[in-house]
């Protein structure tokens, strides 16, 4: 898969709509688990607090009308002890005179009524203090209200905050790294049977077009496996088809084909007028490549019928009897040609299709006739390597340029030099076999720069 | 010669029969292989040139036929290029040989030559080729009816060759007939050998072709 910019992501769009919400929800649970934790600290603060003021409230005495809070230095320390903040306090009588403790902490006290709690933050000389102030009921009269105040410094809401703070981080981490490490999983895991299958058509050619494998893709994408399995099947239908085609047109052709080169052959061979033999020999030398060429296009569709359909099993085989065999049918056109064929042949096991190979071996002859000229020698060969079986044809003819040389694999493409009556299919097909049989083929300069030399090296027998 | 010509395309049969009858054989053709085993009943015909792929019965179904009825007729079966098993099973059912269509029309004359030459030849053990004549029973060879002098193994040698004129012959097989010579050895012997026969022989109108790291090739000089 390309994945060019741009481009709607399937994975992108399932992490956004999995992780967005993430973002949003995370910080949330965080604020969350803060309050819940925050806040009954805080309250056990405010009760230490209320303590003290309780303590105290407990002293302030009621006597002859006057109100009195009889403190010692020890209970005064004892009620400001603290590890970590600093406390002070004050009290009031009902007409807001101190009796005790820290005035400018009394003047901090609202006005209260009896037996009401109150809690505030405020500054106790320059210092921010938490405030707890108290109403206590003293006097005859029920009006009659002492202020009762006690303020500490806010270094344990501090760290109660700061533990608050740290709880709610680790807690949203906690969850939120789960979170997206599943999310990412999921969708990846999800998407999988996706890209193997997107892999899978990646690797199909017009020669292997077999269906995509839809076993573990998931419902969604299997309708669309399953839709291009059915253009893939219609797509070998129809190779199938213009194959049998060609085949048939091309067996059809060869019997008229046939008819056509017996007859040149008989004419030539009967006396005729002289004006009437370059005709001739030009109707039979048609008539010899119009059987070759459809003798080649039928072994081109073999070829690719063989390499879609598995059934047609590749044999264990000998190269050197099978070129051995070629002789006879190419010795009269090469004598013919004036041309020297001859062989220099080893024991060399391949795998492969003896009609194919023959027709390979046939292909590389015959544009080696054709294009090597009169008086060239010729030499087919076949040798065992570490490496797997050698097969080649060499002369010592024209030769193909350089520059011509990548080109004389394509179908239909003849050299600007040739003049014989190859019809431009006979690489194509010796390529079409080669690739079959997983064999390399490489065309270059024969011995000493000259000619021409195409050589095969098949795979060792028995791993292809 | 006269051949009885077995082939379902009407042209082709015509072409083929055509050319063989320009050359003064006697040619019958049939479309189908059923007729075939009572015809060489009828005519005496000195070979069958047989394509495998009939309507009816096919070309191997009418040769076990013919084999059936004890005829030893020298058997030339046609096959599709395709069909390689063919030929293996033509050969296992009694052919004596067999042609791979498309095939050219000079072939098929020399490969019912060799046929008819190897049919005589079991006959009347002598081989004929242009203006040389080989007598097996006492290995004497003739050109015009003067004798050539041969070595016991120059006559093998000639023997093998005549059977297969117009065939290649691999330098193996050759190396093979000679007692005590194995392929590996006798290279240069055999070459020898040959060099010293085709002297011998090809006065008579023959070429001894050498098949360069391959063989030899025994055939008329001028087809």
């Amino acid at each position: 898969m390309s994945g060019e910019a741009g481009r709607p992501s399937l994975r992108r769009a399932l992490l956004l709509w999995l992780l967005l919400p993430l973002v949003a929800l995370i910080p949330l649970t965080a604020a969350l688990i803060y309050g819940l934790a925050l806040s009954p600290a805080l309250d056990a603060l405010d009760r230490a607090l209320t303590d003290t003021a309780v303590a105290l409230a407990e002293i302030v005495e009621f006597k002859d009308g006057r109100v009195a809070l009889p403190l010692s230095e020890q209970t005064a320390r004892a009620l400001r002890a603290d590890l970590v903040d600093e406390t002070q306090f004050a009290v009031g009588d009902p007409e807001g005179r101190l009796l005790g403790g820290n005035g400018a902490l009394l003047a901090l006290a609202p006005a209260l009524q009896a037996g009401q709690w109150q809690f505030f933050e405020a500054a106790l000389s320059g210092q921010p203090v938490r405030v707890a102030a108290h109403g206590r009921p003293c006097g005859a009269r029920a009006q009659q209200v002492c202020a009762i105040v006690v303020a500490e410094t806010l270094g344990k809401r501090a760290a109660a905050e700061r533990a608050a703070l740290l709880a709610a981080l680790l807690g949203a981490a906690a969850l939120a790294l789960p979170l997206v490490a599943l999310a990412l999983l999921a969708v990846g895991r999800a998407l999988r049977p996706l890209q193997r299958a997107a892999a899978e058509v990646e690797s199909l050619t017009p020669q292997r077009l077999e269906a995509v494998d839809a076993s573990g893709v998931p419902r969604e994408v299997a309708g669309f496996v399953l839709a291009l399995n059915r253009l893939l099947g219609r797509l070998r239908e129809a190779a199938a088809a213009q194959r049998a085609f060609v085949a048939d047109a091309a067996h059809q052709l060869r019997t008229p084909l046939a008819v056509m080169r017996v007859e040149a052959a008989e004419a030539l061979a009967t006396p005729h007028p002289p004006a009437l033999h370059p005709a001739l020999e030009r109707l039979h030398a048609a008539a010899e490549r119009g059987t070759r060429l459809a003798q080649q296009l039928l072994a081109l569709a073999r070829a690719e019928g063989m390499a879609l359909d598995p059934r047609q099993r590749l044999q264990p085989l000998d190269l050197e009897p099978l070129a051995a065999g070629c002789a006879e049918r190419w010795l009269r056109p090469s004598l013919a040609a004036g041309q020297d064929l001859g062989f220099e042949l080893e024991p060399a096991r391949v795998t492969g299709h003896p009609v194919l190979l023959e027709e390979l071996l046939g292909n590389l002859i015959h544009n080696a006739i054709e294009h090597a000229g009169a008086g060239a020698r010729i030499t087919v060969g076949t040798r065992m390597e570490p490496g797997g079986a050698l097969l080649w044809v060499e002369d010592d003819g024209r030769g193909v340029p350089d520059e011509e040389l990548a080109l004389v694999w394509q179908r239909f493409r003849r050299g600007r030099e040739a003049q014989g009556l190859g019809s431009g299919l006979g690489l194509a097909i010796v390529a079409d076999i080669a690739r079959l049989h997983g064999a390399t083929a490489t065309i270059g300069a024969g011995s000493g720069g000259r000619g021409l030399r195409v050589q095969l090296r098949f795979p060792p027998p028995g791993s292809a | 010669m006269h051949i009885l010509l077995v082939e379902d395309d009407a042209p082709l049969a015509e072409s083929i029969a055509a050319a063989m009858r320009a050359r003064g054989w006697r040619a019958d053709v049939s479309a189908r292989g059923e007729p075939v085993p009572a015809s060489l009943l009828r005519d005496e015909y000195d070979a069958l040139v047989l394509d495998i792929g009939l309507p009816g019965i096919d070309g191997l179904e009418t040769l076990r036929r013919v084999r059936e009825q004890g005829s030893y007729l020298p058997v030339l079966m046609l096959t599709a290029r395709d069909g390689v098993d063919d030929r293996v099973i033509g050969l296992e059912g009694g052919a004596d040989d067999y042609l791979v269509k498309p095939f050219a029309f000079s072939e098929l004359l020399a490969r019912l030559h060799a046929l008819v030459r190897r049919h005589e030849f079991r006959r009347s053990e002598t081989l004929s080729l242009a203006a040389l004549r080989y007598d097996s029973a006492a290995r004497r060879a003739f050109i015009e009816g003067r004798p050539v002098h041969l070595t016991a193994r120059e006559s093998i040698v000639l023997q093998y060759l005549l059977l297969k004129t117009g065939q290649v012959v691999t330098r193996d097989q050759l190396a093979g007939l000679i007692p005590g010579w194995d392929a590996a050895t006798s290279d240069n012997a055999l070459e020898l050998l040959v060099s010293r026969l085709r002297a011998k022989i090809e006065p008579a109108g023959v070429r001894l072709r050498t098949v360069r790291g391959l063989g030899y090739l025994l055939e008329p000089a001028a087809p």
